[in-house]
């Protein structure tokens, strides 16, 4: 039999000019539970192995205390302290005897968990995975001991210029919107994490929610023995009825400017930002700053030619279009050889950007971005696990496969005068805020 | 399809010098891995980073019709690439593609291994790479896997697997392209080629691309001879200083068990269980973070493992004659450090007085037996362990694997650990700030305190009584501080 997911692609792939395919090969199912719980069951042909990614939608951006950063990430370890049913060490040597591999992550707006496992052990994955999102218990005792993991990820970070940088440009560019903050969160209220037990809870309750959370499962299963699954360990879940009162970021009223000195050696960095939408399937701007990521500053760009090929002034650029719920940052960053030339990088990036700005790109260089973006998903999906860790990105952002299929189809449909008309309008100097990074023995 | 691969693999082998693993299917991508079986181990004693350099201008260069731009244009609108790994005894260049761009993407692989383009302006931009990898994203941004790296240095001093694989900043220096161009003369022969290929390409295809490989040399000049690394005939301890935050060790030694030694399967039973990378499943996990919240984690291995921060799995193609056994502690707070040290080696201990569990060991061995399918659920791994079982000359891995470990038993791996596992003749190294005061503090057999910012059960501080106080037998002698300058220039 030739596996679908065979043919599919290889429609997709003969659709360029043509009505384009469904970026999202597989056939899908979308059910939502009573209490607000999304389930999303995608099989595939990869035979034995299902992945789970659970979604919730939480990350950095719904910790809108102050004082209280880095909860949302605090959880993605405390998740896995135990219930009555299954303490820690239970539910580590089950997972174990599975050959299972699990671990979390989280963003500025998901939390994440993941299992990738046997198809025979999908009922006890999901009964485990219940019980821990409906009855997580954990003491202070052990909540103090997890605070101190989370330092101690903050310190392994810590290694890397870019994680400060990153700080400072976050915390430079936003005044009110959580945004401000990273998924790490703020280093003085990570290390008076254990004096908040209480909070913790609070925000375990606010968010480990059937609303805010999407199941997905995907690989060698049959959809109606997953919901069912699904049905009877998730459907006694309570629903919420928290809603965080994010922060709206006032417009950016100029130029902004910071600065890491790095304490040990190492190379200048350039990283301009401007502010720049949330993420949008209905209009193509999101899909116009992506391809502008991709046409301005990507490996093939003129400027990377430039820079780094021809005169080699840096050593690495990039850019990084925005696709967060909220507003957030155009990223574009240099690791410049030498300190004396970041001035001069400084400015052949913001000249890049105004000829952007003033002039639409050349369609075909258009076409190979669109070519690029369609042959990138189908050379990443070939194994369930891929498939769901790149659908969890999209879930988390509308809570449906379709945001994927959305975003492509925008994409299918630009034009050389949209990406224009998106840099023109976003990437101006108001919204605009440029730090740099040197280390010990590096020039400012 | 795995079993009819690997026949193919050995009907292949008797025909031709230049062997193959394939792994035809009907998926409309094509995955490739070419491996040449040199690397660090074949530089010249005086130009370490020269198999390295070989191999970046060979995936970050042009080809003699392609310049450099112009194989990044070509490849941009497939989303393809082709990148390189060098390791002692492999060069490995991979990439995939979909079967709609096959015949345009062979062609510029194809252009890149057998034509490379060897500009100067291609060596200096990667030269500069290269040298940067190590001021830069070595000493500078990285310093688990600096002192990871700063363990298998020593511990192959004076041996073909003594240095970084990416070389010395010295050495990278004085290296010309013309040293390049003979190290590719002499090491990219036929007879060290193993092409691997999986997914929907043809059999036409596989012969053609065989055809275009012979433009190689038949053979490759004479390697160093490979030596074993030196006995640790006693502990001893390199402190790399440098301004960080906290202290990051790991701890090894030389073992003589690799992929195609009979204990293989028991001693990464026990490493597995000892600490599986990046699970919380195993004991130092356990003890060290869960338990008491010394830092992110803490794993064990037996085979080569780069890039451990950022990969959730080992990768494949890293194959060695020469193993070390080795325990990573993710960084801890300064105060803790002594204490973190000493309760690994406390486990170690622990672990090769007691042994497993038959409970331990049985639960070890299901992971093993299921995760491996796991590991290999890529065709991109799935080849990549099939090239490796190659080298070492054993079945298919998943096979291989769950057969060997289908047979062990308990008292099996509890042999092996007796005989693999202690707590003397270790290299430590560590990185840290203030180096003469860490080099002070493990030079003395004080106690190292503990406190905790919660209460603790009393199985734990019962145990601190004791780990407090954990002889390291270090001397101040074979303690040695180094400025994060002077490693790997």
């Amino acid at each position: 039999m030739i596996p679908k997911l065979c043919l599919l692609l290889g429609c997709a792939a003969l659709a360029y000019g043509a009505q384009p395919q469904k970026v999202f090969p597989y056939a899908y199912s979308q059910e939502d539970l009573p209490n607000g719980l999304r389930l999303i069951t995608v099989p595939t042909d990869y035979a034995n192995i299902v992945a789970t990614y659970i979604v919730v939608q939480t990350g950095s951006r719904n910790e809108v205390e102050p004082g209280l950063t880095g909860f949302a990430h605090l959880f993605e370890h405390l998740m896995f302290r135990g219930t009555e049913k299954y303490p820690p060490q239970k539910y580590n040597q089950t997972l174990n005897r599975f050959g299972a591999a699990s671990n979390a992550s989280t963003s500025d707006d998901l939390t994440v968990y993941h299992t990738t496992f046997s198809k025979e052990d999908l009922d006890t994955v999901l009964a485990m995975e219940a019980d821990r999102f409906q009855h997580l218990k954990y003491a202070e005792p052990e909540f103090k001991t997890e605070s101190l993991a989370v330092l101690g990820e903050y310190n392994k970070n810590s290694a890397s210029p870019f994680s400060k940088l990153s700080e400072v440009m976050q915390d430079t560019a936003f005044d009110k919107h959580t945004y401000k903050h990273t998924t790490m969160g703020f280093l003085k209220d990570i290390k008076d994490m254990p004096n908040q037990y209480e909070y913790s809870l609070k925000f375990f309750d606010r968010y480990y929610r059937p609303e805010y959370t999407t199941i997905l499962v995907v690989g060698d299963v049959k959809t109606k023995a997953v919901r069912a699954m699904v049905d009877k360990y998730w459907g006694e879940w309570k629903r919420g009825s928290y809603k965080p009162d994010i922060p709206v970021e006032p417009e950016q009223n100029g130029p902004r400017t910071g600065h890491v000195d790095w304490p040990s050696p190492t190379l200048p960095i350039v990283s301009v930002a401007f502010k720049a939408p949330a993420y949008n399937d209905a209009t193509k701007e999101t899909a116009a700053l992506d391809a502008l990521a991709y046409l301005a500053f990507s490996g093939t760009s003129d400027l990377y030619q430039k820079l780094v090929v021809q005169e080699q002034k840096a050593d690495a650029i990039s850019g990084n279009a925005p696709g967060s719920v909220d507003p957030s940052l155009f990223e574009i960053t240099a690791r410049v050889k030498k300190a004396e030339d970041m001035d001069y990088v400084r400015e052949r990036i913001l000249e890049t950007v105004k000829a952007f700005q003033e002039k639409p790109v050349d369609p075909a260089r258009l076409d190979t971005v669109r070519k690029r973006l369609r042959y990138q998903v189908a050379l990443s999906m070939d194994n369930s696990d891929t498939i769901a860790q790149i659908l969890s990105y999209y879930v988390a952002l509308k809570r449906t496969p379709e945001t994927m299929n959305a975003l492509y189809d925008q994409y299918a449909k630009l034009t050389p005068e949209d990406v224009r008309q998106a840099a023109a309008k976003y990437l101006v100097e108001k919204g605009r805020t440029i730090v740099t990074l040197t280390g010990a023995g590096g020039g400012k | 399809m795995r079993l009819l691969g690997w026949l193919l693999v050995l009907a292949s082998c008797g025909a031709a010098q230049i062997r193959t693993v394939t792994l035809p299917g009907k998926s409309p991508l094509v995955t490739f891995r070419i491996v040449f079986t040199t690397g660090s181990a074949a530089d010249p004693a005086d130009q370490p980073g020269l198999a390295y350099l070989t191999a970046q201008m060979i995936s970050d260069g042009g080809t003699r019709d392609l310049t450099y731009k112009q194989v990044g244009d070509a490849l941009f609108p497939m989303a393809a690439g082709v990148s390189a790994q060098v390791d002692k005894e492999m060069c490995t260049f991979s990439g995939a593609t979909h079967v709609d761009n096959l015949a345009e993407y062979y062609k510029l692989l194809r252009g890149m291994l057998l034509t490379p383009g060897w500009r100067e302006d291609d060596f200096r931009r990667v030269k500069d790479a290269a040298v940067n990898a190590i001021k830069i994203g070595l000493r500078g941004n990285n310093d688990e896997e600096l002192g990871k790296e700063v363990l298998y240095e020593t511990l192959y001093q004076g041996t073909p697997y003594g240095h970084f694989n990416g070389g010395t900043v010295s050495s990278l220096e004085k290296i010309s392209l013309d040293d390049v161009k003979a190290f590719y003369k002499s090491q990219y022969s036929q007879s060290q080629l193993i092409i691997g290929i999986a997914g929907g390409y043809s059999p036409t295809f596989l012969a053609s691309m065989k055809k275009d490989f012979q433009a190689l040399p038949a053979a490759a000049s004479p390697k160093p001879k490979m030596s074993a690394a030196a006995a640790v005939d006693k502990s001893r301890v390199l402190i790399v200083d440098k301004d960080t935050r906290s202290v990051a060790f790991s701890i090894g030694y030389p073992i003589e068990v690799t992929r195609a030694r009979p204990d293989y399967a028991a001693l990464l039973l026990v490493s597995s269980y000892l600490g599986q990378h990046r699970m919380s499943s195993g004991v130092l996990y356990d003890r060290l973070r869960e338990k008491r919240g010394l830092n992110y984690g803490n794993y064990a291995y037996i085979e080569y493992f780069p890039r451990g921060m950022y990969l959730m799995e080992p990768q494949p193609n890293l194959a060695r004659q020469q193993q070390i056994f080795q325990v990573w502690i993710r960084p801890v707070e300064p105060p803790t450090a002594k204490f973190a040290l000493r309760l690994a080696l406390f486990e170690l201990d622990k672990l090769n007085k007691n042994g497993l569990t038959q409970e331990a060991f049985e639960r070890t061995r299901e992971f093993l037996s299921k995760y491996v399918n796991v590991l290999t659920r890529t065709k991109r791994a799935e080849l990549g362990y099939a090239i490796d079982s190659l080298f070492y000359g054993i079945p298919p891995y998943n096979d291989y694997l769950k057969a060997q470990l289908a047979k062990l038993t308990l008292a099996d791996v509890n042999r092996v650990i007796k005989q693999n596992i202690r707590t003397d003749r270790l290299v430590i190294a560590a990185v840290t700030r203030n180096g003469e005061d860490l080099k002070r503090q493990l030079a003395s057999e004080d106690a190292s305190p503990m406190t905790y910012n919660s209460p603790k059960p009393k199985e734990i501080t019962d145990e601190d009584t004791l780990v407090v106080k954990w002889p390291l037998g270090l001397k101040a002698e074979d303690i040695k501080v180094k400025a994060v300058g002077e490693v790997f220039q």
